[in-house]
């Protein structure tokens, strides 16, 4: 798809464009003109630093306490404690014949990319015709997006977990994922309609003087431009998906079919033995996926615009 | 526009039909059970689902009790679901709302009545008339635990659980306080905690605050030989419960117990308990606590040793009572004899008792007891707990009939309730009133 | 308004050859608006077809079933009983921990909303460009919002601002002593704050991808005409940035509203001590799923819809006069 080179930039709200070789920039770091720029620098990064300290000691702190023997895990509020061992990640992962987080991995994994591709699909068709198209009962219908975002989802859980029951659903990721593809999760179709209004329509216009249809601006004008909305969402459905408990819970009952939040909350039981260094070393290894999207979605939205806009 | 209306329609048509199939979901048909298989006769195959509560541990040990019934009987699966206990029963509450409960379900006595009420357990007497379920091996007032409000038998009790005072002996004797004797009543119970205190060392207080415990109370009224609960209403008098909570605001204002705020924050299970760290020295724990609390106390590494005993008995004997859970069959169940089957095996293969070696509480079959606690294996931390139950059970505790809402409406309006009164909002007698109106209130909707 | 090609819409649906030459020809204003309409109606549909399978089979059901519910008495199993407006007499006569509730909630939106703006708008302002390691920084920033409501929270939030938590023991290096934070009623609730706070990673991310999207030549045209940082911030950044706004303002508004994993992790469910996070949602779901009054919790679920409503309205009104639509000439 490179058609969108057919679309001619106009006007004052130009987007993205190739960069003006002599704009001038400030270099802040490298020649150091002055000795200011660096000492700025310099108090700026402490501080970064320090707030982020402070910010990530819980997730130190948990990551310090699965690396202690499991029955010393709360000894201390200090990063580190005496001993240091792996024996909680080992257990963790593979504690027993039903609890394999190679498994649960797999299976988040997989719910969680179908839901993205599902999410990303629909709720982008649903926003561009939001964003961009005049028609009948838009006010109504995009009312109505909203009010679904505004009744808590407990209520409708059990209406729900009846109907997939009937569909004989229950027990399968159906319930969890064909949701995702017919764009039920009303935040996504908001988000996306926010960030494709904020697109100049003169593109649109553009692209349609060369002769785009509804589907060509779509795909060639509005997708393109929009990679940062996407990378947006498809970080948040990675996150939300990623770390949602209910909805499996309730649909995934047997342990082959967990995902990893299920398998965490395993560890845990006010009734029996608890497990919290396995629980801690777990969940710092729960969070290595998510985190690994963030850094590979990060260039998503960081360069959205520079690299697959206009050029 | 025309056009988009005709492009609507067949969607709201199909939209309104899977309403009204939601609606009737409401009043979907349970299985028609033939008499033969209301006495759990039939054929042993097919598959079942089954559920309980638990962690990581006891799944392993379950699973490998499934496994064996599995081996037994071949052709037969028996599918598991697991979740933890709070979690557990809000998963159950839905799938009974879908007629979608696991054929054999794991309940407890307390939650019993909530599923009793709602008509949605098979009894299991024409069960154990037909010998598909034998009992013989269950003590009566075991037994008793299981039944519903008119007098059926609606659960299997497996497991027999029971509340313990665990005291850190190593502080008691740097203390120099003796532990209370056998017998001893709640004015021991307090004297045991002042005498404490004088020697121990200063930050670690004689007791959690336990006066909005529900399981601790119930020891008290039982020792009194009052009732618990009166059908649906509360059957304890206003009066023994202001005497009771004045009671735990004195051991607060003497400085025996910790903070309120410091109680508040403690998480539910028992390894990661005060008791567990060293930071108080006695509690109010479930029997089986005393493996993991003695596990964390070892990872202090400074030797301290846990202890278990019976809870404060009263003018009319002992407090304790036994929390029992075990297996029911629910009316949706399309495959009963599998699942009578099922719950035979657990509840009498010798096999089933070694293997999950009285996990969640202790076994209730004697003959498994007597092997478990013949087996040279076994902890000597679980064999302490075992013996424990038989102390107990010989003394022939009380049954308390639970309400339905039990959990629910009760112990959550009894720990706030206290909570309202060690944190100064309210008096005792207000609290009272407010926990009296609220309970009957809650039980009786 | 913007310009409409009728032909266009006819092929909205393939991707096929796009143009026509019949489709440049038709260009009378007068013959265009009726078959523009259409064409844009079909095509409007056409795009909103997944959405409205979805809403029609997953989401309009329940959601009248749980209005339905609203006025029944429906304890999970037997067939609802039909009470009319019994719950929500009760819910505005008899229930006191309805109000408590109610509180709690109204207090924590108070607090949390605009914490977490000014916070995720300052560090995507902060995190945008200018400096090096920005990636590094960006996802080090993000990394609490990706724990979530995982159940290790509660026990890091113990380890923070417990009885023996970091804070305490910071406090006391100057001679303070407090008790836990999270077991004190009067404090528990701000912990929470704090907790919802922490996790301003998404709001970030959304302005910072919001940020991304505004063109370069409108700052330099800024600066051109002599604009300091703040004036740029003012008249480029924020008007710029404003529909995001208005979506991190109402999206944060109906999450705070809807507050639940995190008060039901820290509390372990019970809204304690004390009902001081009794969060209106966490509310809801105990007497749903654990006193089993579904058609209370129903009645309770739509008092809040209206409530957010009626506020969603406002700001849709509102937005008219301070969000600035690309779309708008």
């Amino acid at each position: 798809m490179s058609a969108h080179a057919t679309a001619p930039v106009r006007g004052p709200r130009q987007v993205g464009g190739p960069r003006r070789p002599g704009r001038p920039r400030r270099p802040l770091f490298g020649n150091r003109p002055t000795r200011s720029p660096l000492l700025r620098a310099l108090v700026k990064h402490s501080v970064m630093i320090i707030t982020l300290t402070l910010m990530l000691y819980p997730l130190l702190w948990m990551f310090g306490a699965s690396l202690r023997p499991d029955n010393q895990v709360f000894t201390t509020l200090g990063l580190w404690g005496s001993d240091l061992t792996l024996d909680n990640y080992a257990a963790g992962w593979s504690g027993g014949d039903q609890l394999n987080f190679s498994r649960f991995f797999l299976n988040s994994l997989t719910i969680t990319v179908l839901s993205i591709v599902g999410n990303l699909l629909a709720c982008a068709l649903t926003a561009y015709a939001f964003a961009r198209l005049e028609f009948r009962f838009k006010k109504t219908l995009f009312a109505l997006v909203i009010g679904t975002l505004l009744l808590p989802y407990h209520v409708t859980l059990v209406p729900q977990y009846i109907l997939f029951n009937q569909l004989g659903w229950v027990n399968t990721i159906l319930p969890l994922v064909v949701p995702k593809f017919l764009a039920t999760d009303a935040f996504f179709i908001f988000l996306m309609v926010q960030f494709i209004r904020a697109l100049p329509s003169s593109l649109d216009d553009a692209a349609r003087i060369d002769g785009c249809g509804h589907w060509g601006i779509f795909w060639r004008v509005v997708m393109p431009l929009s990679i940062p909305a996407l990378g947006t969402s498809a970080l948040f459905t990675f996150i939300n998906t990623w770390n949602d408990f209910l909805g499996p819970m309730l649909y995934l009952t047997e342990p082959d079919s967990w995902t990893v939040s299920q398998g965490l909350a395993s560890f845990l039981d006010a009734t029996g033995q608890s497990a919290y260094g396995s629980l801690f070393a777990m969940s710092t290894l729960s969070l290595v996926p998510v985190l690994g999207f963030f850094v590979a979605a990060q260039k998503l939205l960081v360069e959205g615009i520079a690299t697959s806009g206009l050029k | 526009m025309a056009h988009a209306t005709l492009r609507t329609r067949p969607l709201l048509g199909l939209g309104l039909g899977l309403l009204m199939t939601v609606l009737a979901g409401c009043g979907q048909s349970l299985p028609d059970h033939s008499a033969d298989e209301l006495r759990g006769r039939g054929d042993i195959a097919g598959g079942i689902r089954f559920s309980w509560w638990g962690s990581a541990s006891r799944n392993d040990r379950t699973n490998a009790v499934a496994d064996l019934f599995e081996a037994e009987h071949p052709g037969v699966e028996v599918r598991r679901e697991a979740a933890d206990f709070g979690n557990y029963f809000k998963r159950l509450n839905v799938q009974g709302a879908g007629r979608n409960m696991p054929c054999v379900t794991q309940l407890q006595a307390r939650t019993l009545g909530d599923f009793t009420a709602r008509d949605a357990l098979l009894p299991l007497d024409p069960m154990i008339e037909s010998g598909a379920i034998d009992v013989s091996d269950i003590p009566e007032a075991v037994l008793d635990t299981g039944r519903g409000e008119d007098g059926r038998l609606y659960m299997l009790p497996t497991g027999a659980a029971y509340d313990a005072l665990m005291v850190n002996e190593t502080l008691a004797e740097e203390a120099g306080v003796a532990l209370p004797e056998p017998g001893y009543d709640w004015d021991d119970y307090v004297t045991f905690l002042r005498d404490a205190a004088e020697g121990l060392p200063d930050g670690i207080p004689a007791t959690a605050l336990r006066g909005g415990l529900p399981n601790f109370f119930i020891a008290y009224v039982q020792g009194l030989g009052e009732h618990m609960f009166d059908g649906n209403q509360l059957g304890f008098s206003r009066e023994l419960l202001v005497e009771y909570w004045e009671m735990w605001e004195e051991i607060r204002a003497e400085g025996l117990a910790n903070s309120p705020a410091a109680n508040a924050e403690e998480p539910p299970s028992p390894e990661a308990s005060y008791v567990a760290s060293g930071d108080v020295l006695s509690d109010n724990r479930p029997g089986n606590a005393l493996t993991p609390i003695q596990g964390t106390l070892d990872g202090q590494g400074e030797g301290q040793r846990m202890t278990s005993l019976p809870l404060p008995s009263g003018p009319a004997g002992q407090g304790n009572v036994l929390i029992t859970s075990g297996l029911s069959i629910p009316r949706n169940c399309a495959n009963v004899p599998t699942a009578a089957a099922f719950l035979d095996f657990w509840a009498n293969d010798p096999r089933s008792g070694d293997t999950y070696a009285s996990d969640n509480g202790a076994v209730t079959n004697t003959e498994l007891l007597r092997r478990q606690l013949d087996d040279p294996e076994l902890p000597d931390l679980k064999k302490r707990e075992l013996a424990l139950y038989q102390r107990i059970v010989a003394d022939d505790p009380s049954i308390v009939l639970y309400p339905p809402g039990y959990l629910a409406v009760f112990e959550s309006a009894f720990t706030r309730a206290y909570e309202d009164v060690a944190f100064g909002n309210q008096t005792v007698p207000e609290a009272v009133d407010t926990f009296f109106a609220e309970a009957n209130d809650g039980l009786a909707r | 308004m913007r310009q409409h090609d009728p032909g266009a819409a006819g092929t909205q649906v393939t991707a096929g050859p796009p143009a026509t030459p019949r489709d440049r020809r038709d260009r009378s204003r007068d013959r265009r608006a009726g078959r523009r309409a259409a064409a844009d109606n079909r095509a409007a549909y056409a795009f909103l077809t997944p959405w409205l399978i979805g809403m029609l089979v997953f989401t309009i059901g329940p959601m009248l079933f749980s209005l339905y519910l609203a006025f029944t008495r429906y304890d999970l199993s037997s067939a609802p009983e039909w009470v009319g407006l019994a719950n929500f007499e009760r819910m505005f006569t008899t229930d006191p921990r309805y109000f408590d509730s109610v509180k709690v909630t109204l207090t924590y939106v108070a607090w949390s909303v605009p914490l977490l703006l000014a916070v995720s708008l300052g560090l995507a302002l902060l995190l945008n460009r200018g400096m090096r390691f920005l990636t590094g920084y960006r996802a080090l920033f993000y990394m609490p919002s990706l724990i979530g409501g995982s159940v290790a929270v509660a026990a890091l939030w113990r380890q923070i601002f417990g009885e023996e938590g970091i804070v305490n023991k910071a406090l006391a290096l100057v001679g303070i002593e407090h008790t836990s934070w999270v077991g004190d009623p009067n404090s528990a609730l701000h912990t929470i704050v704090i907790l919802q706070v922490w996790t301003f990673g998404s709001a970030m991310v959304i302005f910072l991808a919001g940020l991304r999207q505004i063109p370069r030549e409108l700052y330099d045209a800024a600066s051109v005409d002599g604009a300091g940082a703040l004036r740029r911030f003012r008249s480029v950044t924020l008007p710029m940035l404003s529909p995001l706004v208005l979506f991190n303002l109402l999206l944060s508004v109906v999450n705070a509203f809807q507050a639940f994993t995190s008060a039901y992790v820290v509390s372990n469910g019970t809204g304690g001590p004390s009902d001081s996070t009794l969060f209106y949602t966490l509310y809801l779901y105990e007497q749903g799923f654990a006193q089993l009054n579904m058609g209370y919790a129903a009645a309770m679920a739509w008092v809040l819809v209206l409530g957010l409503a009626l506020f969603t309205g406002f700001l849709f009104l509102s937005s008219r006069y301070w969000v600035h639509y690309g779309d708008e000439r």
